[in-house]
């Protein structure tokens, strides 16, 4: 059950966080929408969260998870958020980076370390993140309460992808961010925005050669099917956010917020045993799927130093060009890696 | 009179020029995109935003000329049944409440310019201000509103149904050749 | 709340309301109602989501490649094309007419266009030949629907809209159906022409026919970048429709000359009332959509009508229905955005896969669109050539027969539809 592994800090009856803490609760429900769909990591995070909210409020809190679909595209999700139109929303920076600029820090490649734990250690503790960014979101009444990573991006192709070179007039599908087509024209490759509903068939049809997302994103959508290369380069992580809409959340009565708080910590550790299995799963999977042979190669630490090379300088782009603060976060955000990755 | 009479003139020109442009505009960025894709090797990273904000003009532009022309979709199977006096009655009420629900959404949508516009949203490639395509929204409802009001009043003075300020009802009028059907 | 949403929907439509107005109204009294603290500013968000989809661009591009070619030679040269190879046999102006209503379709996007520029010269033609007028009009409005069925096409895009699938692969799938419907519809015509005894027409020679193949070589061209170059992966749907344009261009201004430049932008913009008129509704349904999902209205549709866990048969048959039923009142791009957000998702739960979903829809939505009562095909019909409602009707019975036994076919053999991914490599 829910409580038996919380911590039960915060909640002043001790342990047992149930019936004395929840009785002055009003009975409420609350929507939460993710831009997943059912199976897929975010919603289940947003399923999983609803069942303990309504395990510890002993049923008082009701939490209505949405998939992704009828309720429009996903900045249309962010603004139904800051609207208050939803209360919670599991979204991803990249879809709010035409407001919060500093958000587009995730797109930048090679910027966490290869290990997805480490990365999710960082995302964790970094003052950077929880501290200075969620202040750039609050100012548009989106409160961050957790940034978790749901895996390593990869890439597909369908010829190999293991030197920069390899990029070279290379068709390669990117969401229409401006800093992510950088990344990509930065290995000299031709970055081609696309909607992800038009991509298995581009894939498949070669109109554009390859794609980049985590591996449990990869294989729900089959697009190892139609792709012959799979490249483990770690190059970045794809990093979610649990957010509230601002004013609610601070109107929120003192145990509510506790229960609230008290949940969005426990996921962390949940949410990264989720992913890791789900991109465990979908490697084995695609490994071993015989009727759609797709080779996988891990890259060699020497081999993700000559794309990282390339992708530095996209570092002073991201400074000059996107960031508002002339890249402070940016830079904290550095130091604080580095800190954990000389441990 | 006359100077309303310019106007009407000019505003017909004018919807006609943005809706039939816009179209072209779209097909330019489009073909534009595959072709240098096809010749240069690089796609127009602003082919899609520039058609985007095309179709929303050609779309909320285009409210009140097709309203003019009488050729928003509707279900007129029971209106065409009907005796001239409902005809009528309807002819006049239709138009009245649509007219006021276009300025119902006008005016929210207007409240969701201003919105797009403190948050300072930017388009993603272009980097421009997202309000250079919301505001058409408010503007064509706005637009469109009005023209349903013409439409409202033509039938209160005429002894004529007419469907749009342009164009009568077929039932009494046979002259269906200038309707273009696509 | 169902019950408030669906009433004032179904009574402004009847008024004869611009169809905007009920799929905007029904939801914003919704949000008045049951949800004070959602901001209708929202709704208003949703008008310009609805129709900023990359996809939805094929749309006014298909239909200005059309506006072009209905207004130059294209069709004519289609007709004297078929014409010149079956005119001679039994029926021969009939498999004629559904045979370049196919072709045409090929190049169109929709059945009106197909309605007028094929319907319109052909019906003179079989007229002449002997046949009667209702049997000729019954024959052009059902042929014309195949244009849905044969990429490209306005309604599958729509489908692929809304539920996220490939508007390749629905092309690719939508061809093999229309082929059924165009050979059903020529076995009909041969035994149609014998009963009635239709006089056969002269044969033509072959040299005439080798001149009439050479003048209609440009036009068939057509399907073949479409579909050619969305499925060899050189241009996406989207693209293809502005390469039809650019085609449609070169064919009718540059070669054959038969439109002038200084013409192009009058044709826009009778592509760009079309399209406003049907972006509208785009954009209205997109609300409408996000109205119901907040509201979690298809789920309780869904489950009223289908029970739980229900079988992929008994899905597609409700599916079936509550399209043709629908088509037959409102418009199909009306019917398609907003019955597909509230069917889409148990269809797919039950397992049924969502490309043969796609061509279920387009098929009922066809089917729909040319059936009594109020089948909008008719009513274009009816203005187009200036008959009355019941001579257009009259001849469609057998029509309508056919069309639902292929229907019936298509639900209990998907194949069918899913055939493209056997057949290409
Ligand atoms: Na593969
Ligand atoms: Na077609």
């Amino acid at each position: 059950g829910g409580g038996d592994d919380t911590s039960g800090e915060g909640s002043s009856e001790g342990s047992d966080s149930g019936s004395e803490a929840s009785s002055d609760i009003e009975a409420q429900t609350w929507r939460f929408v993710t831009e997943e769909v059912k199976g897929q990591v975010q919603y289940e995070y947003a399923a999983e969260f609803a069942k303990r909210m309504k395990e510890k409020s002993d049923g008082k809190i009701t939490i209505e998870p949405y998939e992704y679909g009828g309720l429009g595209s996903e900045t249309d999700q962010v603004e139904l958020l800051q609207n208050g139109g939803v209360e919670m929303a599991v979204m991803s920076p990249g879809f709010t980076g035409n407001m919060v600029k500093e958000g587009q820090i995730f797109a930048l490649h090679f910027l966490f370390p290869d290990s997805v734990e480490k990365t999710q250690e960082i995302l964790n503790t970094s003052e950077a993140l929880n501290k200075d960014l969620v202040e750039r979101y609050e100012e548009y009444s989106i409160t961050p309460l957790s940034f978790w990573t749901e895996g390593a991006t990869q890439w597909t192709s369908s010829s190999p992808l293991e030197k920069p070179s390899d990029f070279e007039n290379f068709k390669m599908r990117t969401q229409t961010s401006p800093l992510i087509i950088k990344s990509y024209e930065a290995y000299g490759a031709e970055p081609t925005p696309m909607s992800w509903s038009e991509l298995y068939t581009a894939l498949d049809r070669g109109t554009v050669e390859g794609q980049e997302n985590p591996i449990f994103f990869i294989g729900d959508a089959s697009f190892n099917e139609v792709q012959d290369h799979m490249t483990i380069s770690n190059h970045n992580n794809y990093v979610a956010m649990t957010t509230v809409n601002t004013e609610w959340y601070n109107g929120l009565p003192d145990n509510v917020k506790t229960l609230v708080d008290e949940t969005v910590e426990e996921m962390q550790d949940w949410v990264y045993d989720e992913q890791k299995e789900q991109n465990e799963k979908w490697l084995e999977k695609i490994k071993n799927d015989e009727e759609h042979p797709t080779e996988v190669v891990e890259l060699t630490e020497e081999q993700r130093a000559a794309f990282k090379e390339l992708a530095l300088p996209v570092r002073d782009f991201y400074k000059k060009e996107v960031s508002t603060v002339d890249g402070a976060i940016l830079e904290k955000l550095q130091k604080e890696i580095e800190d954990v990755t000389a441990e | 009179m006359k100077i309303l009479r310019a106007i009407d003139k000019f505003v017909l020109k004018l919807e006609e020029f943005i809706l039939s442009y816009s179209i072209l505009l779209i097909a330019v960025m489009v073909v534009g995109n595959v072709l240098s894709r096809a010749i240069t090797g690089s796609s127009w990273t602003f082919s899609q935003e520039i058609s985007r904000f095309a179709i929303v003009i050609a779309t909320f532009m285009g409210i009140s000329y097709a309203a003019r022309k009488g050729r928003h979709i509707s279900m007129s199977a029971f209106f065409d049944m009907a005796p001239y006096k409902v005809r009528k009655a309807l002819a006049i009420f239709i138009p009245a409440f649509t007219a006021l629900v276009m300025f119902v959404l006008a005016y929210y949508s207007s409240l969701y310019v201003l919105q797009v516009h403190e948050r300072g949203t930017v388009t993603s490639s272009l980097q421009l201000p997202a309000i250079y395509i919301t505001i058409f929204i408010p503007i064509g409802l706005f637009m469109g509103g009005l023209q349903y009001l013409r439409n409202m009043w033509v039938n209160i003075k005429e002894k004529d149904i007419y469907l749009g300020t342009d164009l009568k009802d077929y039932n009494q009028n046979e002259n269906l050749e200038d309707q273009s059907f696509v | 709340m169902v019950a408030l949403l669906m009433s004032i929907m179904v009574v402004l439509l009847l008024l004869n309301f611009p169809m905007m107005i009920p799929l905007i109204v029904g939801p914003l009294v919704v949000l008045w109602f049951f949800f004070p603290n959602l901001d209708p500013m929202l709704m208003m968000q949703q008008l310009q989501t609805g129709i900023e989809s990359y996809v939805l661009l094929a749309v006014p591009l298909f239909i200005l490649a059309a506006d072009i070619m209905t207004t130059g030679k294209t069709s004519n040269r289609l007709l004297d094309f078929v014409g010149a190879f079956v005119g001679h046999l039994r029926g021969g102006y009939a498999i004629t007419t559904a045979a370049t209503c196919t072709l045409f379709g090929a190049i169109s996007g929709s059945t009106q266009a197909t309605v007028v520029a094929v319907g319109k010269p052909m019906r003179e033609r079989l007229l002449k030949a002997g046949y009667k007028d209702s049997s000729a009009i019954a024959l052009i409005v059902n042929s014309s629907d195949i244009a849905l069925l044969i990429p490209p096409s306005i309604g599958m895009i729509m489908y692929a809209l809304v539920s996220n699938t490939s508007v390749g692969d629905l092309f690719m799938a939508g061809i093999l159906p229309g082929i059924i419907v165009f050979l059903a519809f020529s076995i009909f015509s041969i035994l149609y022409a014998k009963k009635e005894d239709i006089p056969l027409a002269d044969k033509v020679p072959w040299k005439e026919r080798f001149r009439m193949t050479g003048k209609a070589l440009l036009p068939l061209g057509f399907p073949v970048i479409v579909v050619g170059g969305i499925y060899a992966g050189i241009f996406s749907a989207t693209e293809a429709a502005g390469i039809s344009v650019l085609y449609a261009f070169i064919l009718e201004v540059i070669i054959y000359r038969s439109i002038k430049l200084t013409q192009i932008p009058k044709v826009a913009l009778s592509t760009g009332l079309v399209t406003s008129a049907v972006f509208v509704l785009v954009a209205a349904g997109q609300a409408f959509t996000w109205v119901i999902s907040f509201a979690r209205i298809p789920q309780t549709i869904t489950e009223a009508v289908l029970g739980p866990d229900p079988s992929q048969t008994f899905v597609l048959i409700m599916v079936t229905v509550f399209f043709f039923v629908g088509c037959m009142f409102v418009d199909p791009i009306v019917v398609i955005l907003v019955l597909t957000p509230i069917f889409y998702p148990v269809a797919v739960n039950a397992g049924i896969d969502p490309i043969h979903l796609g061509v279920i829809i387009t098929f009922q939505v066809a089917l729909g669109s040319a059936t009594p009562p109020f089948g909008v095909d008719i009513f274009t019909a009816s203005a187009v050539f200036e008959k009355s409602y019941l001579d257009v009707i009259r001849a469609t019975p057998p029509y309508i027969i056919m069309l639902i036994s292929i229907a019936i076919l298509l639900i209990f053999v998907p194949d069918i539809s899913l055939a493209y991914r056997y057949i290409l490599p």
